[in-house]
């Protein structure tokens, strides 16, 4: 599978209202070999834009504060869903669990 | 060989971020490929059952899925240039992976162009002067 | 002393190096019809190619990567296309236009139509390019280059009216036999000739070729600050000289003749000599730039090895886009185009696409993950978003105001 069938994708919740658009995959280094795995551990979903963040979604960057709050208002509403809340992958479209929790999608690094 | 900081468990990567569109450097530091795509192991096609663990990154891809990635479509699986992630040493502003590039798909226009054309040219294999 | 000298050389070919045929022809044909009422131009352009080719040069010595790769790691495979296929083309115009320089150069000496040394010309390129260290081609075509003094001697010569020349420049209006569209659309060019993005994507390669590290921003910055200003010195010299000479016999500037007329008044034979070494140097190592550049844009967007501290063999893609290049370059010329006017497109389309480089350049040298301790302080992002508002504005009207005023008819 490529990370781009998910990229992009048209997200919609279990009774079939669409949410958004994919706009990233998070992944955690997990195991001990070197380097470590990566595996996918949540998708963010962008209700307005799918464009890119520039960088702005870590919560580290925020200069220039100007282009730092245009990329947020650009993507406001953005949220992080657990893969566990993730029922249904195919190509371009995925379906979440009923009842997901939408989680703060800002990256701590 | 030591760990580098960056590829040790626990670390949490954005894929657009910290992967995609990111410079790929070789065992030598020359660059290689910029990361064009992402091959993940296979999830079963549709419904995914509760308790699934998510898939893992098996290869970063580079060459023809660039235009696929941009314009649709998609090439076949024997025509994706890979570079194994059991390759990678590091994940900064560039990527370091253990290896030449010369032992990988990704390079072989750069060598096809290095002994058919540019190699032939006099002068072609000395460094400038 | 040995020092002393490193820093002079870095000025005097920054200096040298900063004036080419978009400077040329656009400030002589400024100078020709709206005097020195558009020298304020040349000063903020001056000022926005040293804040973001300093930052592009502090991103490639710490970080290690060139723009382009930041272009894509930021703006995306898609976008990043996008802006490598504008800058491609418009560096590519560029590159014909100051390789169509050397061939109207030769021309004037020689007296033998320009179609004939453009092969030539291209050839002597791409043999430095395959040839010449980096460090060496860049010192003696700036030295040389520093010919154009020439332009400030003759300014001094020809005794103008000072007082005249000063107010036009500080009390900038529009001629009353130009129409304002007019003059904004020249405004635009000049900007355009002032920062063209080719500048940062050879300026920052240019910085991992030469190894720069941390300890060499000191050298680099000096280089800038001080070698840009005086050529942007230079090119407002261009402009005064065409302000006295041309604009009262009202003679337009339509072949490098034109520009060379004030010179030769002035000084004669020795200015004109002074001036032709100087256009071959300038022209010749903006023709170098322009190539380099096409290869590190493609090369740094698809992740290819490049550079020419490796052995041509060892980045053979990055060597053939330029021989592909300077073909590409002979062929827009063969078909009889004028050089001039090919110069007078490229520098407005430059200031289209400038937005798509300075805007990542100020996103990631705001980047702890690439710049660690030395991001951008307040003061170089205050300049730079200043800058970032003019830029998309010149941007946005450059191409409107193109067809209002049938490209500055």
């Amino acid at each position: 599978m490529l990370l781009s069938d998910i990229l992009g994708s048209a997200a919609f919740d279990g009774d079939g209202n669409r949410l958004g658009a994919v706009v990233d995959a998070r992944f955690r280094l997990e195991g001990r070999t070197s380097p470590a795995q990566a595996r996918m551990v949540a998708l963010i979903i962008s209700p307005r834009s799918t464009s890119s963040y520039l960088g702005y979604e870590r919560k580290a960057a925020s200069r220039p504060v100007i282009l730092d709050r245009l990329l947020r208002w650009m993507h406001r509403g953005s949220y992080l869903v657990n893969w566990e809340d993730v029922a249904h992958i195919e190509l371009h479209r995925v379906v979440l669990r009923p009842g997901f929790e939408r989680r703060d999608a800002a990256l701590e690094e | 060989m030591t760990k580098h900081a960056s590829v040790r468990a626990g670390r949490i990567l954005d894929a657009q971020l910290h992967l995609l569109d990111r410079q790929v450097l070789d065992a030598d530091r020359v660059p290689i490929a910029a990361v064009d795509d992402i091959e993940l192991t296979d999830i079963a096609s549709g419904d995914i059952a509760v308790g699934t663990e998510g898939p893992i990154i098996e290869n970063l891809l580079s060459g023809p899925v660039l235009a696929t990635r941009i314009f649709g479509g998609r090439p076949p699986a024997s025509r994706w240039h890979r570079v194994p992630w059991g390759l990678i040493t590091e994940l900064g502003t560039a990527i370091r992976i253990s290896a030449p590039g010369s032992d990988l798909d990704v390079t072989w226009v750069e060598r096809w162009m290095r002994d058919h054309v540019i190699g032939r040219i006099p002068g072609g294999r000395h460094a400038p002067e | 002393m040995k020092r002393l000298f490193a820093v002079a050389l870095g000025v005097l070919t920054a200096i040298g190096g900063f004036v080419d045929i978009g400077d040329m022809v656009t400030n002589a044909v400024v100078g020709s019809r709206f005097g020195m009422s558009l020298a304020w131009v040349v000063v903020v352009g001056v000022i926005g190619i040293c804040v973001f080719a300093n930052m592009s040069g502090r991103v490639a010595a710490v970080s290690g990567r060139a723009t382009f790769e930041i272009i894509r790691e930021r703006l995306g495979s898609r976008a990043g296309l996008a802006n490598l296929g504008a800058s491609f083309l418009i560096n590519l115009m560029t590159m014909a236009a100051e390789i169509g320089g050397i061939a109207l150069v030769l021309q004037l000496i020689t007296g033998i139509g320009p179609l004939l040394w453009v092969p030539l010309a291209a050839f002597g390129v791409w043999i430095v390019v395959w040839r010449a260290k980096f460090s060496h081609l860049e010192n003696a075509t700036g030295m040389l280059g520093l010919s154009l003094i020439v332009f400030v001697v003759a300014v001094i010569m020809l005794g103008p009216d000072w007082g005249a020349l000063a107010r036009q420049a500080l009390v900038p209006a529009v001629p009353s036999d130009e129409a304002p569209a007019t003059y904004w659309y020249y405004a635009i060019a000049l900007f355009g000739a002032a920062m063209t993005p080719y500048e940062v994507f050879f300026f920052s390669s240019g910085a991992v070729e030469e190894g720069w590290r941390r300890r060499d921003l000191g050298q680099a910055r000096l280089n800038v600050l001080v070698g840009f200003p005086l050529g942007g010195f230079l090119s407002i010299a261009i402009a005064a000289s065409a302000a006295i000479v041309l604009l009262p016999q009202a003679i337009d500037v339509t072949s490098l003749s034109q520009v060379a007329l004030p010179v030769v008044q002035a000084g004669g034979t020795i200015a004109f000599c002074f001036l032709i070494v100087g256009m071959l140097a300038a022209f010749f190592g903006a023709a170098l730039e322009t190539t380099l550049s096409s290869g590190y844009t493609i090369a740094q967007y698809f992740g290819w090895s490049w550079g020419k501290f490796r052995a041509p063999a060892a980045a053979s893609r990055f060597h053939v886009v330029m021989i592909v290049g300077l073909l590409a370059a002979i062929g827009i010329l063969l078909t009889g185009v004028d050089p001039i006017l090919v110069t007078e497109y490229s520098v407005v389309f430059s200031a289209v696409a400038l937005p798509l480089t300075y805007i990542p350049i100020l996103i990631v040298a705001n980047d702890r993950d690439y710049m660690g301790r030395d991001v951008n302080g307040p003061v170089a992002n205050a300049f730079g978003l200043v800058y970032l508002v003019i830029i998309l504005v010149a941007s946005i009207a450059a191409i409107p105001l193109m067809i209002v005023t049938g490209a500055g008819a």
